[in-house]
């Protein structure tokens, strides 16, 4: 019977485990803030972005360049690789205003700012 | 010279080789771009999940990111004789979403024990278990907040005793609470965290369940000094418990020690760290520091390959 009950308390540390990180808040459905970049030449254009602060934001980026770029930002804390013409699409959380750097961690001279208001 | 000393030795001369890497990978930058650069043109953001060693930044990475990594932990010296335990992890890890990364580990443990007091001899390397590691970001560090606060859980399950290598049939998680700040903007860096962890473990040779805990209180102090090379001095406050609830106390040990983390690229990262334990007391035993519950000294090495 005990080591019934000491295994259930395992098991009952594993549960608490996973309910902490299950019992994600939930988001609210907001429709999102659109932004275009593109990145040519190794530079994104434009260098700077701008977007509405406390609404979700989509940051679409598109590659012109034939060498592939990974989107890195660790601000907005997000990073996805854009093939050599490709294109990719970012959902960002809603955002305190300030200035967000971002950069291709491929090509590191490569960055830009998103500047939240 | 005993093993403990010679290990210890041993991962300060990695640091120091390491430094020199670090200073070499600096100084032969190119030098295409003959512009002054300001502080803070050279100074990016920078992710502190390793930043300060034994004790965790608040960051958990990049939505998208992931990683393979080998993680060293090692405990070396109890009261007498010699004593070494070398537990290897090998870890995936994957962050989620922006709030949530979540790692899955291997262990494989090593142990060379001779003439302790109150353990067998013991020289073996066995596989000892898996764990999972759960973050969730609850505060991000930016311009919205100069903290970054973070919740972690790190459940495990072993078959071998970490500290004696006898086997055993044992489930923990270790819980963290991580805060941490920028005193000077991408240059300075402190965390704190708050640890507790409960244990039910059956020896091999006892069938007994027993229930322990422990509670830790850790501080950490980085400095980058380049944009990919950082040194920190960190601090961990440990209590020992029986009962998963801090129901008997057993013993405390104060550890104290340097970090290094080196990003060799933006996708491979060195970090490393070493503690000695500067105050203490076990229980029943009027000799100073807790060699009972804690070990003299602990080190660890992370390498993480980014892909």
């Amino acid at each position: 019977m005990k080591r019934l009950l000491i295994n259930r308390c395992g098991l009952g540390i594993s549960a608490l485990t996973l309910a902490l990180f299950v019992l994600v808040p939930v988001v609210r459905a907001e429709d999102a803030v659109t932004v275009n970049i593109s990145i040519k030449d190794h530079r994104f254009q434009p260098a700077e972005l701008h977007a509405p602060a406390g609404k979700p934001i989509v940051i679409v980026v598109k590659n012109l360049d034939p060498a592939p770029a990974e989107f890195e930002s660790n601000m907005l804390r997000v990073e996805k690789v854009v093939t050599g013409g490709g294109t990719i699409s970012l959902r960002i959380r809603p955002l305190d205003p300030g200035r967000y750097r971002f950069f291709d961690d491929f090509h590191q001279e490569t960055q830009g700012y998103l500047v939240v208001q | 010279m005993r093993i403990g000393h010679a290990r210890a030795y041993l991962l300060a001369a990695l640091c120091f080789v390491a430094t020199g890497f670090a200073a070499h990978a600096q100084s032969s930058q190119p030098a295409g771009n003959t512009t002054p650069q300001s502080v803070a043109d050279v100074f990016h953001e920078a992710e502190s999940k390793y930043m300060f060693g034994f004790i965790d930044g608040a960051d958990i990475g990049n939505e998208g990111e992931k990683a393979i990594e080998y993680e060293a932990t090692g405990s070396f010296q109890k009261r007498g004789g010699r004593y070494s335990a070398i537990e290897h992890e090998l870890e995936f890890e994957h962050v989620l979403t922006q709030n949530f990364a979540y790692e899955l580990s291997a262990h494989g443990i090593q142990h060379s024990i001779s003439g302790v007091e109150g353990l067998d001899d013991r020289n073996s390397a066995q596989f000892s278990g898996a764990s999972a590691k759960l973050r969730y970001l609850i505060i991000g560090r930016g311009p919205g907040s100069p903290i970054g606060l973070t919740v972690s859980a790190e459940p495990e399950w072993s078959r071998i005793d970490g500290t004696d290598g006898t086997q055993v049939q044992a489930y923990a998680s270790e819980f963290r609470i991580v805060a941490d700040t920028e005193l000077i903007t991408n240059r300075l860096y402190a965390a704190l965290n708050l640890i507790y962890e409960p244990e039910v473990a059956k020896p091999a040779d006892t069938g007994m369940w027993e229930r322990s805990s422990s509670v830790g209180l850790g501080a950490g102090l980085t400095y980058r000094i380049t944009p990919t090379f950082a040194m920190g001095v960190a601090a961990e406050y440990d209590r020992a418990y029986d009962g998963l609830r801090l129901q008997t106390f057993n013993g405390h040990a104060l550890f104290v020690g340097p970090t290094l983390q080196i990003n060799f690229t933006g996708k491979v990262l060195l970090a490393a760290a070493f503690m000695a334990q500067v105050a203490g007391h076990a229980v029943d035993d009027p000799r100073p520091l807790d060699l009972t519950n804690f070990e003299q000294y602990r080190a660890n090495l992370k390498l993480e390959f980014e892909f």
